[in-house]
């Protein structure tokens, strides 16, 4: 039995607030297996994002405990990079794309030419190859969601973890990044954690789907999508699986099944 | 060429009242015998006798050096001790109170002060320009780390960047536009404490001048004088502004788009 990427065990988090402790997450257990796709969906205000920041090592459990790969996390760990759903906020709008990838890069201690060499690589991963010198703020939504990726994947990660990375682009440009993150996911041999509201981007980019529900938030079900990869928007969504998978997955959601 | 226009006619529109003003200034006094209003024509004659370019040296470059000096100290001291304050919980709340209390007594009534503590010397004039001015920069540098974004601090975390590289390289940039609009107040106040010291035991300086001008009963002199420290406080603010624009290219580039 090889070592999870990221195990989850017994996890709670309990908010203090004046009205007393707001319980969020309650005895979550769950192994994120290498090189897997894993979606965490569930019902609006369930506590997804508190558990997507548990994983990153921005919070700390008050409970339990989470490993990468066999390692207690205490803050964010090497190797993990983090997209968050607020692209306008979490690319620095007074940096260039170039500076705003280069970022991270600031402690892999690389010369001047590799640390260009890598935000190159980078850009053109995500096809925005001669955007390097524009400002964030100057490119369009699902760009500047490209650029976050690209800073992402910048660091060589071996663990991926994103905040509804596509919530706040068109449809379009939606079906074109979720392409884009299953490809990085081959390329580089990413594990990947995503958390999501929307269940049908969940079944088509995920190998196992994390259902949380109730209050406080425990795992409800845990869904694997035996849909082979690589998967295709216009093949996959018609395959009738995926029909079954989502219409699954909603009810759990919620709370019909 | 759109562009072109535009530029031409926000000149025009900013720049009619004045030239009614002074028209008016002009005709108005161009009989007066008062001798504390004298004829703009007059005053004009004596101002370029002044200031094209013979008392310049004498008058206005001590004042300029003066303010510039004092304001680069007060942002240089300023703005990384605003930093380190904004970014620590506890160090806002013991420090604000403080700063908001010396804020609060008007910068030139400290001149005498520091004229007291260090003598009449430039050195004098310049630390109080310091002084006074570090103020509102300092407060409005605290304000601005203070409430950098979260997802931005998130996201920097994130990147395990150190705690130094968090501070100097996402909180303070992020801040800036805070930051010089608490520049701006300070500069303003730099300007007039830079002619308020002047005005006690100095021969050099426009304060000087003026001041001693009006003492002297050459009141033309005088009013030469008032002209020069408005047309030099508006400069000094364009080339403000002009900084500003230049250094927060990004701030106004974004805000412009959205």
């Amino acid at each position: 039995m090889t070592t999870p990427a990221i195990s989850i065990r017994d996890v709670t988090m309990d908010y203090p607030t004046p009205d007393g402790v707001n319980h969020v997450l309650a005895g979550i257990s769950y192994d994120v297996a290498e090189g897997h796709f894993v979606s965490i969906v569930g019902p609006s205000g369930v506590g997804k994002t508190t558990l997507l920041r548990l994983l990153t090592g921005l919070a700390t459990p008050t409970g339990g405990e989470i490993q990468v790969r066999g390692e207690r996390l205490t803050s964010s760990p090497e190797g993990l990079a983090v997209v968050l759903q607020d692209y306008t906020r979490s690319l620095m709008p007074w940096l260039t794309v170039e500076k705003n990838i280069a970022l991270p890069l600031r402690n892999a201690k690389l010369s001047r030419a590799a640390m260009r060499e890598r935000v190159e690589e980078s850009l053109a991963e995500v096809g925005l190859t001669g955007t390097d010198r524009s400002y964030p703020w100057q490119l369009s939504g699902g760009m500047q969601q490209r650029v976050s990726i690209a800073r992402a994947i910048a660091v060589r990660p071996s663990i991926l973890v994103m905040d509804e990375p596509f919530a706040s682009v068109d449809a379009q440009t939606r079906f074109d990044l979720e392409d884009l993150v299953l490809k990085v996911r081959d390329d580089f041999g990413i594990t990947t954690v995503m958390v999501t509201h929307d269940i049908d981007e969940a079944v088509y980019l995920s190998d196992e789907i994390v259902v949380l529900h109730g209050k406080p938030a425990a795992v409800r079900d845990v869904v694997k999508v035996e849909i082979p990869f690589p998967r295709s928007q216009m093949a996959t969504r018609n395959d009738h699986r995926f029909a079954e998978l989502r219409t699954r997955v909603y009810g759990m959601v919620r709370g019909l099944e | 060429m759109m562009r072109v226009w535009r530029w031409i006619l926000a000149i025009i529109i900013g720049a009619w009242l004045p030239i009614v003003f002074i028209t008016w200034w002009w005709n108005a006094s161009a009989e007066s015998t008062n001798p504390y209003f004298p004829p703009l024509s007059v005053i004009w004659e004596q101002f370029k006798v002044n200031w094209i370019f013979e008392l310049v040296p004498v008058h206005v470059v001590p004042s300029i050096r003066n303010l510039l000096v004092g304001f680069l100290i007060a942002a240089v001291i300023a703005i990384p001790a605003g930093t380190l304050i904004g970014a620590s919980r506890s160090g806002t709340r013991y420090v604000e109170p403080v700063v908001d209390f010396i804020r609060s007594i008007p910068p030139v009534a400290l001149v005498p002060i520091f004229i007291l503590l260090l003598g009449l010397d430039a050195q004098m004039r310049i630390t109080s320009i310091a002084f006074s001015a570090s103020f509102p920069i300092l407060l409005a540098t605290i304000e601005g780390v203070r409430s950098t974004n979260l997802v931005v601090l998130d996201t920097a975390k994130s990147f395990r960047l150190s705690r130094s590289a968090i501070l100097w390289r996402v909180r303070l940039p992020g801040a800036m536009p805070t930051v010089f609009a608490g520049l701006q107040v300070g500069f303003q106040i730099a300007f007039v404490v830079t002619i308020a010291s002047e005005v006690l035991g100095s021969g050099f300086g426009l304060g000087a001048f003026t001041l001693i001008a009006t003492d002297s009963f050459l009141i033309v002199d005088a009013w030469t004088g008032v002209i020069l420290l408005g047309i030099l406080g508006y400069l000094l603010n364009l080339v403000f502004d002009l900084v500003e624009r230049i250094s927060l290219r990004w701030y106004y580039g974004q805000k412009k788009l959205s």
